[in-house]
């Protein structure tokens, strides 16, 4: 069967980029923009503040729509799904915002059903032996999942948000600066998990990211956003001995990198 | 979601799952096949349910869950299976499992560690025991806002008189702003609900009175309700929507990003820079808006007079002048400072206890309007029997 679904040798992208373009106001973001993301690795979107690494990530989940070009995922157009197939689509991946936006009014426990009781009808105690096993998984203790979003630290709620991203066992997942805000102890535990989860669950990630550490733990592959498109994508060793780009040069190869990874 | 080949993903292709038990040899085994996956969890559990667990008849027996017929795992399948498990070894039956890829054998630990943690249980209290508690916390936190309310009126006196002293700590510019926003900007709303609420209690008044041939009198009624109630009143209340919810905004979203602290840490009170313009900018406002809002209802009473009466102007006037005097003027009147000081202490205070989010925002401006409104009346209630009992 697979052999009938994939031409060539190469597997199919899950992710698909072609020719994406965006423009707010005067301001061109991107232009011509390709990317391919394949089953099973971590990619980190890197690239300047500005050049729109969130906004790419808002195109492929379906929340912006792009001037031209097209965004196909497990390969189908997002733009050309119907209702059901969009839902259908929507729970086959998961995004964790950058504090979580779990939702305020809803304990930790019904954050993460909350998925479960909108696609799913699934008996109540499934669904919370599920959501504890969730719970567990992120590396939350079993307290925490009757506190309210606002009694969590910051690090806490980023890992409830992907509790609630990982609730249907999706096969893609979405992070927007997972490491951001947290201290190091706690961004270098986050980067840890995501790359335990990955390996458990069999995700594809998807990170846009600035953190040095991050990149050299956990990613396979560093797609450089820079110059309104896709400069350079590689693995990050690979990046770091052959910039070919200033913007790869100085982000690998500066004071910080040098710092960072000595 | 794990797939036994990991090249087949599109399109995905649902393999509806089941499973069946069967005895080798000296082994129960469950055989499971197709997708094992949250989206068919409902139904397998409610299968699974109905399972009986096998009771071995030796203790050599073993049980063995075949999963090689699996094409796609996920933790919610993977959990079914450890539940499984766990109910054949709890009745003495060596478990295994059989047929896993390496991926299916990391999520199957993964999730046989991961569920095995222990759980809290939401502390549920009695009804009676949540009722007292809810009372006790009302009477309490009744009793605390007074409290901090109080402290606050004490804090606002204390940083005046330091003003008075020093007149340079005056933030005039401020002062000024406020004076624009919370009085000149408000009148035209003002003048536009008391000249609608003037017209309507007299035509009301008119229609009750005409019965006993009375309906002259309701310019007496509306002259009077106007200047001691309805004026300041319905002013007071624009004032706390308009005014002190916009103090309580303000200062509270200074005080969520943390630039009431900043003040604080450069030597800057903010009860001089923020509170006291504000406060006092309503205590000269709220009056002169109290005039306007009095008068305008007058206005509207004799417009709804000269329709419904047919009295002109000079009739109109001259029965006004026979209706009230001076004193029923200042009685309303020497309440709007006081009302003003209730909003613009309600509304400064709410700001103040702003704590970080966004919804402690929202709830501080809804509760600083509620409570300045709900203040403002029962202090109008309070000063209405005062008056009545010095016999004014």
């Amino acid at each position: 069967m697979a052999g009938q679904d994939v031409a060539s040798s190469e597997p199919a992208p899950i992710i698909s980029l072609r020719g994406l373009a965006k423009r707010y106001g005067d301001q061109q973001i991107w232009d011509n923009l390709n990317l391919d993301i394949y089953r099973g690795e971590i990619v980190g979107i890197v690239g300047g503040s500005g050049v729109g690494k969130s906004v790419l990530l808002r195109v492929i989940t379906g929340l912006v729509a792009p001037d031209t070009g097209t965004v196909c995922v497990f390969g189908r157009d997002v733009r050309e799904l119907n209702r059901e197939e969009k839902i259908d689509m929507e729970s086959r991946w998961g995004v964790l915002f950058q504090d979580g936006a779990l939702f305020s009014s809803l304990s930790v426990l019904q954050n993460i059903q909350v998925p479960m009781r909108e696609h799913l009808d699934l008996p109540r105690p499934i669904m919370n032996d599920l959501a504890y096993l969730k719970l567990a998984m992120v590396g939350l203790p079993p307290d925490a999942a009757h506190k309210f979003p606002s009694e969590l630290s910051g690090g806490m709620r980023k890992r409830a948000g992907l509790a609630r991203a990982l609730s249907l066992d999706p096969e893609i997942v979405f992070l927007d600066e997972p490491t951001a805000g947290l201290d190091p102890i706690g961004a270098s535990a986050f980067d840890q998990l995501i790359r335990k989860l990955q390996q458990t669950l069999g995700l594809t990630v998807y990170m846009v990211t600035h953190d040095l550490d991050t990149i050299f733990t956990v990613c396979d592959r560093v797609a450089v956003l820079a110059d309104k498109k896709i400069v350079r994508t590689g693995t990050p060793a690979d990046l770091r001995a052959r910039p070919m780009h200033p913007w790869i040069e100085e982000y690998f190869c500066g004071a910080r990198a040098r710092a960072a990874l000595g | 979601m794990l797939k036994r080949d990991q090249g087949v993903f599109l399109p995905t292709r649902v393999a509806t799952p089941g499973y069946k038990v069967e005895l080798r040899g000296t082994s129960f085994c469950l055989v499971a096949t197709g997708s094992w996956t949250v989206r068919e969890a409902a139904s397998l559990e409610s299968g699974l349910k109905r399972l009986r667990v096998p009771i071995p008849p030796t203790p050599d027996f073993t049980g063995v869950l075949d999963i090689s017929g699996i094409e796609q795992l996920d933790t919610a399948g993977a959990w079914l299976l450890q539940r499984i498990v766990r109910m054949w070894e709890d009745r003495g039956l060596r478990t295994s499992f059989d047929g896993a890829t390496e991926s299916f054998e990391i999520l199957l630990e993964e999730v046989r560690l991961r569920s095995a943690e222990q759980r809290t249980a939401i502390a549920r209290s009695s009804l009676l025991a949540s009722v007292t508690q809810g009372c006790a916390k009302a009477f309490t936190s009744v009793s605390r806002e007074a409290i901090l309310i109080t402290g606050f009126l004490g804090l606002l006196v204390a940083t005046m008189m330091r003003m008075v002293v020093q007149p340079r700590r005056f933030r005039p510019v401020s002062f000024i702003h406020h004076l624009d926003h919370a009085g000149l900007r408000a009148v035209p709303i003002i003048a536009l609900i008391c000249l609608l609420i003037g017209a309507v209690v007299m035509q009301q008044g008119i229609v009750q009175l005409r019965a006993f041939g009375a309906e002259t009198f309701a310019v007496n009624m509306v002259a009077i309700l106007s200047l001691r109630e309805v004026g300041v009143l319905l002013t007071s209340i624009m004032v706390a929507g308009r005014s002190g919810s916009a103090f309580t905004a303000e200062i509270g979203s200074m005080k969520m990003r943390e630039e009431i602290d900043a003040m604080r840490t450069l030597g800057i009170d903010p009860m001089e820079t923020l509170v006291v313009p504000r406060v006092l900018a309503l205590i000269v406002v709220l009056p002169l808006l109290t005039f306007v809002g009095d008068m305008m209802c007058l206005l509207g009473g004799g417009v709804m007079a000269k329709v419904m009466l047919g009295m002109d102007t000079q009739a109109y006037l001259e029965a006004l002048q026979g209706a009230v005097n001076m004193r029923h003027f200042m009685a309303g009147m020497m309440k709007a400072p006081f009302a003003a000081l209730i909003i613009g202490l309600v509304g400064c205070l709410e700001g103040m206890k702003v704590s970080g989010s966004a919804e402690s925002l929202g709830i501080h401006v809804t509760s600083a309007v509620v409570k300045a409104i709900f203040l403002v009346i029962i202090f109008d209630a309070l000063f209405a029997m005062f008056l009545s009992l010095i016999g004014v």
